[in-house]
């Protein structure tokens, strides 16, 4: 054990490392405190909106609660839904930054609803967010190639590498001791404050298991990659500039690149397409005979076949059913529109298999279930909802019943979707398998270079 | 001079034969190629792309059949954000807003269809942009290639001998300055070429490239100081390389994604929910603006009843259901610019705090400046949803007043009739076009951020004269 605390003494004496050590664990525990106190945010704003909306549709009930039918009442209530954070959330907060995880909705037309925006600040969300991933992913490698990059050669340059290797024992034995030691360490940083961060916000074990799996897969690739680098009996310099280069590289050019390369190969503009087909079929039932309108609404809906025929003049049930049409006729598109989406999600997890650093994102981002994933995730959770909500004042229009005060409590309530978090997956293991041959590498050439040298 | 020039030029030697820098500068040249080319090309493909909505949206509009004023304000009309020329160069907060805005009466929509809701998570690592290339990975290859510029003379020992031949300090530092500024003008040169073109394109947009080019020398300005600074002031040049390290990854990964964290923090926005459930309840309060009988618009009544001078409603001589259908938008319109300046200015705000931390990290205050000329901020977005309000209210007003001019007040309360209009009227409307911030307020936008990139450029080249001066003295 003598050799440990000679080695833990060693390190405390250099003070750029202790202070690259203590630097990582501020900005860990710093980022997920930024991580938590946001999820916190987000849960008070869920509950805020909860109570506001109650009032709103209490003067709604006060305004229309007696109605000799639903028209008004469907037509004037918004429904609220939400998107709860999940307990991992804070390490990754992803999209919830700029797609709403609040949003109101009626029986109208959902296609036109669904795609609203949120308010926030464009310039703020540039940069990306503050949070343990970002860590993680960008920072902690700079450390371990801080730690790393002159693991042989600042022994060289300093003149003890004769020395070193004259002493007894295994050769490469003192290399891998000193970095995994170094590793060790620096893992510390990032783990102590995760784990106090997810005990804080409740993560369940098992996503608790396989975080920490990916936080030491990330490191060993990095490390691994580090020593494979630091093993060439080349200058600190000329080292630290290869490693740097390669994060570089890894990190900023080859992700921008594919991003680049991902929204050329797979357009999204369905999106207005639909939009702008949903607005002209919607309102392009005041200009067609309203019975005709019916006609094809009780198609989709048989179930209001035998209800009475349409009175002259206007009648909600009419109103509502041609909204419904309006989304059923753009139906396709908004398909494709997100089966377009998921392929750029899908192939962004490929790319994961090629790139460490975005395979980690990726699998971070899935298991705080704040990705795209998550997002669509949430719009089929509304999407049910709805049809629920249209279903409900449809029985009130075709059956001509009266909607009282009673009946606005009997409104459906939305709940909020389960968490769609998935376990490693094969994009998981791709970047398990990837992470520790690297290792398994860098502690191989060590044994080399020590023989050599 | 003949020495500066002599240093500047054996300087320009080693880095010749420095296989780092050779490559470093070959891969930064084709990355900002490579920017550049894509840039261009998604520009041009997304102002078509633009284009031809806004022409669909247009004609859609202009094509609608015979309708009643009021129904066609609630069909509604799109617009499509126009890009702007040099975003191609910065594309800035582009991807992260709307660029669809929906408007019809009585309602004010969010501008949506942003990339950012319809990329995976890639987008957030940042996009390959000439932007990008400069300010992130430009400053990094000064590092790698002239942290040694001193530290080597130190290091092998000619640093004494060429002091001791009665070569001045500065002299060395300037030379050393000089060859590093060559080699950052060789870096610079396809983002200059780029910007000339871009500037070229439209006659508008050339100040506003010269006002780039200027903030980005300047940029690289700091950096190279900042660099053969470091040099001077270590021992050895690995030393001199990991706090370099060190000092780029704070102020050019770290504090731009810190500031708008804390800027976050300290004024928080509403949600879009909340905001929607204020204005709907003002917007109730206001009263419903298609019932002429509404008893929030008595008053309204009495006064246009008083105006033309006559007793009851159907006497006028105008429809007063248009009437009141203008007084409601022109309520409402009041109420959604209120709730709408209050978030802009709170966004301002936000900024604000961001753009403060400029003088702590450069990054930021030259990210101002180059969104701001770019045309890519949060000032251009918010002009373009200003004049959409704008071009909105007008819209519905225009229709508003063919209901209250066209058709007949009896005609229009009774529930069996359509009052279709001819579609010929609003054919007529003028078609939005968005006009860009004239050129002073630009320039004024970015003259602070200027300011602190210049303050920057010459604290740094106060300290290395310093730094210069000092190493002359500790050697003899």
């Amino acid at each position: 054990m003598s050799w440990l605390i000679h080695e833990i003494r060693l390190i405390m004496r250099s003070r750029l490392s202790l202070a690259s050590l203590l630097l990582l664990f501020t900005l860990s525990s710093l980022a997920v405190w930024s991580g938590l106190h946001e999820v916190q945010q987000q849960h008070q704003t869920i509950a805020h909106l909860a109570q506001l909306h109650t009032q709103d549709v209490a003067a709604v009930a006060k305004k229309y609660g007696q109605s000799p039918n639903a028209g008004n009442p469907a037509y004037y209530t918004f429904h609220n839904t939400w998107d709860t954070p999940s307990h991992t959330a804070f390490i990754a907060l992803g999209l919830r930054d700029v797609v709403p995880y609040v949003l109101r909705i009626r029986a109208l037309g959902l296609q036109a609803q669904l795609y609203e925006g949120e308010t926030f600040n464009p310039e703020l969300a540039l940069a990306g967010r503050f949070d343990f991933a970002f860590v993680l992913i960008y920072l902690a490698p700079l450390f371990i190639i801080a730690l790393l990059h002159d693991l042989v050669s600042g022994e060289k340059q300093s003149g003890r590498l004769r020395l070193l290797l004259a002493m007894p024992g295994s050769p490469g034995q003192l290399w891998r001791r000193r970095a995994l030691l170094r590793l060790g360490l620096l893992l510390w940083g990032l783990l102590i404050p995760l784990w106090v961060g997810m005990v804080i916000a409740q993560t369940p074990r098992a996503t608790v298991g396989l975080l920490s799996l990916i936080v030491l897969s990330y490191a060993a690739f990095w490390t691994g990659l580090a020593l494979l680098v630091a093993v060439r009996g080349q200058h600190s310099v000329t080292h630290a500039t290869a490693l740097m280069g390669t994060w570089v590289i890894l990190t900023l050019v080859l992700p921008t690149l594919a991003n680049m390369v991902l929204t050329r190969a797979i357009p999204v503009h369905q999106g207005v397409d639909l939009m702008l087909s949903q607005r002209q079929n919607t309102h392009g039932a005041w200009e067609i005979s309203r019975t005709e309108t019916l006609k094809k609404f009780v198609k989709s809906h048989p179930e209001w076949q035998d209800t009475a025929p349409l009175p002259p003049g206007f009648h909600w049930k009419w109103y509502f059913a041609f909204h419904q049409l309006g989304d059923e006729s753009v139906a396709p598109q908004a398909q494709v529109y997100r089966e377009n989406l998921q392929a750029r999600q899908q192939w962004t997890q490929r790319l994961g298999w090629l790139l460490p650093s975005i395979g980690a994102q990726a699998i971070l981002h899935r298991a705080a279930d704040t990705d795209l994933q998550a997002q669509l995730a949430y719009q089929d959770q509304i999407a049910t909802f709805h049809q629920t909500l249209r279903h409900f004042y449809y029985s009130y229009l075709f059956n001509e019943r009266p909607f009282g005060t009673d009946d606005f409590a009997k409104q459906p309530v939305f709940s909020p979707r389960p968490p769609t978090a998935t376990g490693l997956g094969i994009n998981g293991l791709i970047l398990l398998v990837q992470a520790w041959l690297f290792f398994a590498l860098g502690l191989w050439r060590l044994e080399k270079i020590a023989l050599k040298t | 001079m003949k020495i500066v020039t002599r240093i500047a030029r054996e300087e320009w030697r080693i880095m010749s034969r420095n296989r780092v820098a050779m490559s470093g500068l070959l891969l930064l040249t084709l990355l900002t190629l490579m920017a550049i080319l894509s840039a261009f090309e998604h520009q041009r493909h997304t102002s078509t792309e633009r284009t031809h909505y806004q022409t669909l949206a247009n004609q859609a509009f202009e094509n609608q059949p015979d309708r009643h004023p009021h129904r066609v304000a609630h069909y509604g009309h799109f617009l499509f954000r126009p890009l702007n020329a040099l975003a191609a160069f910065d594309p800035g907060i582009d991807a992260y807003t709307g660029n669809t805005m929906f408007l019809e009466a009585h309602r004010q929509n969010s501008a949506n269809f942003g990339d950012v809701r319809q990329s995976s998570l890639l987008l957030r690592f940042g996009q390959l942009t000439p932007a990008f290339v400069l300010q992130v990975l430009a400053p990094l290859l000064l590092i790698f290639v002239g942290h040694a510029a001193i530290t080597r003379e130190r290091e092998s020992g000619t640093l004494r001998v060429l002091l001791s031949q009665g070569i001045h300090g500065h002299q060395l530092v300037i030379g050393k300055v000089i060859a590093l500024s060559g080699f950052a003008g060789l870096a610079l040169l396809p983002a200059i070429l780029a910007l000339g073109w871009l500037g070229a394109s439209t006659a508008a947009a050339w100040p506003l490239a010269l006002g780039l080019l200027i903030g980005y020398t300047l940029w690289m300005l700091i950096w190279l100081l900042a660099v053969v600074l470091a040099s001077t002031q270590f021992v050895r040049g690995r030393d001199a390389l990991l706090v370099l390290l060190a000092t780029w990854t704070v102020l050019v990964i770290l504090v731009p994604r810190w500031a708008p964290d804390i800027s976050n923090t300290l004024i928080p926005l509403p949600t879009r929910f909340e905001n929607a459930i204020h204005i709907e309840r003002d917007y109730q309060a206001l009263g419903d603006s298609h019932n002429p009988n509404d008893p929030k618009f008595k008053a309204f009544q009495a006064q246009i009843l008083k105006e033309y001078g006559v007793r009851q409603i159907k006497d006028l001589p105008v429809n007063f259901k248009g009437l009141v259908g203008m007084e409601g938008e022109r309520q409402s319109s009041e109420l959604f610019q209120r709730y709408a300046h209050a978030i802009f200015e709170q966004q301002a705000k936000q900024s604000r705090i961001v753009d403060a931390f400029g003088w702590l990290s450069p990054t930021l205050a030259l990210r101002r400046l180059s969104m701001t000329l770019s045309g890519t901020d949060l000032a251009n977005f918010r002009r373009f949803l200003e004049q959409g309000e704008n071009y909105r209210y007008d819209l519905i007003q225009r229709l508003n007043r063919l209901q209250t001019e066209e058709i007949h007040y009896g005609d229009d309360t009774n529930p069996h009739r359509e009052n279709r209009l001819s579609h010929t009227h609003w054919q007529a409307f003028p078609e939005f076009s968005y006009v860009p911030a004239p050129l002073a307020q630009t320039l004024q936008q970015a003259a602070l951020a200027s300011g602190v990139l210049l303050l920057w450029a010459l604290i740094l080249g106060c300290f290395t004269h310093m730094a210069a001066v000092r190493l002359e003295r500790n050697i003899r």
